[in-house]
């Protein structure tokens, strides 16, 4: 192995110019690919925030507003969802899939403490919640069936609303960043805990804080969560209800969930007297489908980056070939030595390849390290600003690096690219007649 | 009888074929010292190809050691070649990048001899040749005689059966040209190494112990030269 470097080198430092110039245009390649995959990640990151933090096998069904006339009905009108059909989503007519269902209610108000306050919406929700949107509590607790039974005053506050409350008004865009600690962000240094245990104010009641959720805008957990009966009491709502939450099992592929959130509308629609295939009398969010297609896209779109950074790479692999190719020719007599002193066609081919190799692998990394470096920049300058759209403020890019994966898969990229280069020459070096090699002078 | 060749028959088919070899029968025993001499395009410089298995022949046998050298793939070949063959050349064909050692070491790289060993090995050899001190200079820093001498010690060091020589005084005067011819006697004769020189010029072939003629792809005469008396220009000197 030792040898075989060592003549590489020798080999090399006779044509460092070329070998450079060469190299450039694989490190380019490789710097191309990896940026690409960076920014590609950054920008799907960016998308896909907060939608790993929630249950997969869920479905979310909401009111909506019919769009055609059925049983004598107007479109347009408005379809509101109410106890009837959390029972019914419940009952044995979907008992196959349906595995626990509830529904909340939700109003805006103020919640206020002290001179502090915020106004935003309130939701009146069960226990189950907190698994199937995955809210993660980080002090206290969330809400109990005791809670649900005795219709207690009780909230979840989320972290920054806490936040808010203790005297944290102003917040700069930083704070959309999970990673990012609280103390940053502000510059008074407030302690969310201290929240635990005090009386807010909301409307004309009060009610104890008994957990404070992470902040996490992207799946809405910035609401303030308070026992369903309580806000369906308190707020006078009867029966109606904002939204159904159920989990589901059974429904592996994407057809069969279309077919049973067919089958699903159908009979809901016929309870609020809407015609079966009205699409927009109720909306059915599936968020197993929905990662699906989001990862379907992910899967595309790092696919097309892929390709264009191997386009990319290509050109420095033709570069090096080229260069191998060059180098077989100046080395023809050399070689012919070599076969006349007993070298074998493969010691031979070995030396050609091997070199090609360490060029191609060696070009490549620094153009990999430069292209982390660029990702990291990124990271620091693009990934860490947002955009202001309609009041959210939306991340472009999130974390636009590449993984230890696309290393090794680049550096495999590498090793193989370097073999194809040099696998022409390295057949045309092999193939050398010791007896016509001797000859060229 | 260590080289015996039956009937070697060779034809070049660029277009007009070219019938080189038209039955070559020779035998070569061990320690021989011999030379074959011939005008150019006799067919020595085939046969010395056909000899050192870097080319192929179409009709006949050929035996070094008693073993048939015929239709080989390109490894065996090269084995045969790496471990019962040396060579020395013309135009020496040392690696111009690599130094004396690392050019005297190389067969022995092929044979995957360890690096110290081989190291240890071609130091020897180039001290057994008288230059040890340029063991680190690269070819283009030596005179012709020291690169052939170079080269003499790479063909020895795999202590191979025959060592052959092509026209391995071409490229020298005449005073380093007696000197090599001197070292490839003394190795004949204190060593034991079986020498085959192939060459055109008489002065050369004189200093070997038997001489093969070759004319138009047939041996001619076979001479004992032990005397060293078949110079037309004197015994003592090459002429040039």
């Amino acid at each position: 192995m030792r040898d075989v470097l060592t003549e590489i080198w020798e080999s090399i430092r006779r044509n460092k110019l070329r070998t450079c110039l060469t190299g450039f245009a694989v490190s380019w390649g490789i710097f191309m690919l990896i940026v690409l995959l960076g920014a590609g990640n950054g920008l799907m990151n960016a998308f896909m925030r907060g939608g790993e933090d929630i249950a997969t096998n869920t479905m979310q069904v909401g009111g909506g507003r019919t769009s055609k006339p059925y049983d004598g009905l107007k479109e347009g009108r408005r379809i509101w969802l109410d106890e009837r059909d959390v029972q019914l989503t419940g009952s044995e007519v979907f008992a196959d899939h349906i595995d626990q269902v509830i529904s909340s209610v939700s109003t805006s108000a103020t919640v206020s403490y002290g001179r502090k306050h915020f106004s935003g919406s309130i939701e009146g929700n069960f226990p189950a919640r907190q698994e199937m949107d995955k809210i993660e509590i980080l002090y206290g607790r969330f809400l109990n069936d005791k809670d649900i039974k005795d219709s207690r005053k009780v909230v979840v506050l989320p972290e920054d609303r806490a936040e808010t409350l203790l005297g944290n008004e102003v917040r700069d865009s930083g704070a959309r960043f999970p990673g990012v600690a609280p103390s940053v962000r502000s510059g008074k240094q407030v302690n969310v805990q201290d929240m635990l245990g005090k009386y807010v104010r909301i409307g004309d009641f009060s009610y104890r804080v008994v957990g404070i959720a992470k902040a996490n805008q992207e799946s809405n957990s910035n609401t303030v969560y308070a026992p369903y009966t309580t806000i369906r009491t308190i707020y006078g709502k009867g029966q109606e209800i904002d939204d159904i939450t159920f989990t589901f099992h059974g429904l592996d592929s994407e057809a069969e969930n279309e077919a049973f959130e067919e089958q699903f509308r159908a009979t809901m629609n016929v309870r609020h007297r809407a015609a079966p295939d009205d699409r927009r009398a109720l909306w059915i969010w599936n968020r197993f489908t929905q990662n699906l297609q989001m990862n379907r896209g992910r899967n595309l779109l790092s696919t097309a980056l892929w390709v264009i950074g191997l386009l990319t790479l290509l050109g420095g692999i033709v570069g090096v070939s080229n260069i191998m190719l060059i180098t077989v020719k100046e080395r023809t007599h050399e070689f012919g030595i070599r076969k006349a002193i007993g070298a074998s066609p493969w010691g031979i081919m070995k030396l050609i390849l091997a070199e090609s190799v360490t060029i191609t692998a060696f070009f490549g990394y620094v153009g990999m390290l430069l292209g982390m470096l660029a990702c990291m920049v990124l990271d620091k300058t693009v990934g860490q600003s947002s955009v202001s759209i309609m009041d959210e403020q939306i991340a472009m890019f999130v974390n636009p690096t590449v993984g230890l994966d696309v290393a090794l898969e680049a550096t495999l990229v590498l090793i193989i690219a370097g073999s194809l280069a040099g696998l022409f020459p390295a057949r045309k070096a092999s193939r050398v007649r010791p007896i016509e090699a001797l000859r060229a002078e | 009888m260590l080289i015996e060749l039956k009937n070697v028959n060779k034809t070049y088919n660029n277009g007009q074929p070219l019938h080189v070899l038209k039955g070559i029968n020779l035998g070569i025993d061990k320690g021989e010292f011999v030379s074959i001499m011939g005008a150019s395009g006799s067919g020595k410089s085939t046969l010395l190809n056909i000899l050192g298995i870097l080319d192929n022949y179409d009709m006949g046998e050929y035996y070094i050691d008693g073993r048939l050298i015929k239709g080989l793939t390109e490894r065996q070949a090269a084995d045969y070649r790496n471990h019962m063959i040396g060579f020395i050349f013309q135009s020496f064909n040392l690696i111009g990048f690599k130094t004396a050692v690392e050019n005297v070491e190389l067969p022995l790289f092929y044979q995957g001899v360890p690096r110290a060993r081989r190291h240890q090995m071609a130091m020897e050899y180039l001290d057994r040749l008288g230059l040890a001190d340029w063991a680190k200079h690269y070819p283009n820093e030596m005179s012709g005689g020291q690169k052939q001498r170079v080269a003499i010690a790479r063909a020895l060091i795999t202590d191979p059966k025959i060592i052959l020589a092509d026209e391995p005084t071409g490229a020298l005067d005449s005073k380093t040209s007696e000197e090599v011819m001197q070292l490839l006697g003394q190795l004949n004769r204190e060593a034991g190494v079986t020498i085959i020189v192939v060459t055109h010029e008489s002065g050369v072939a004189n200093c070997t112990d038997k001489i093969v003629h070759i004319k138009d792809g047939i041996i001619g005469q076979i001479e004992d030269n032990r005397e060293h008396r078949a110079s037309v220009f004197g015994t003592s000197t090459i002429m040039k």
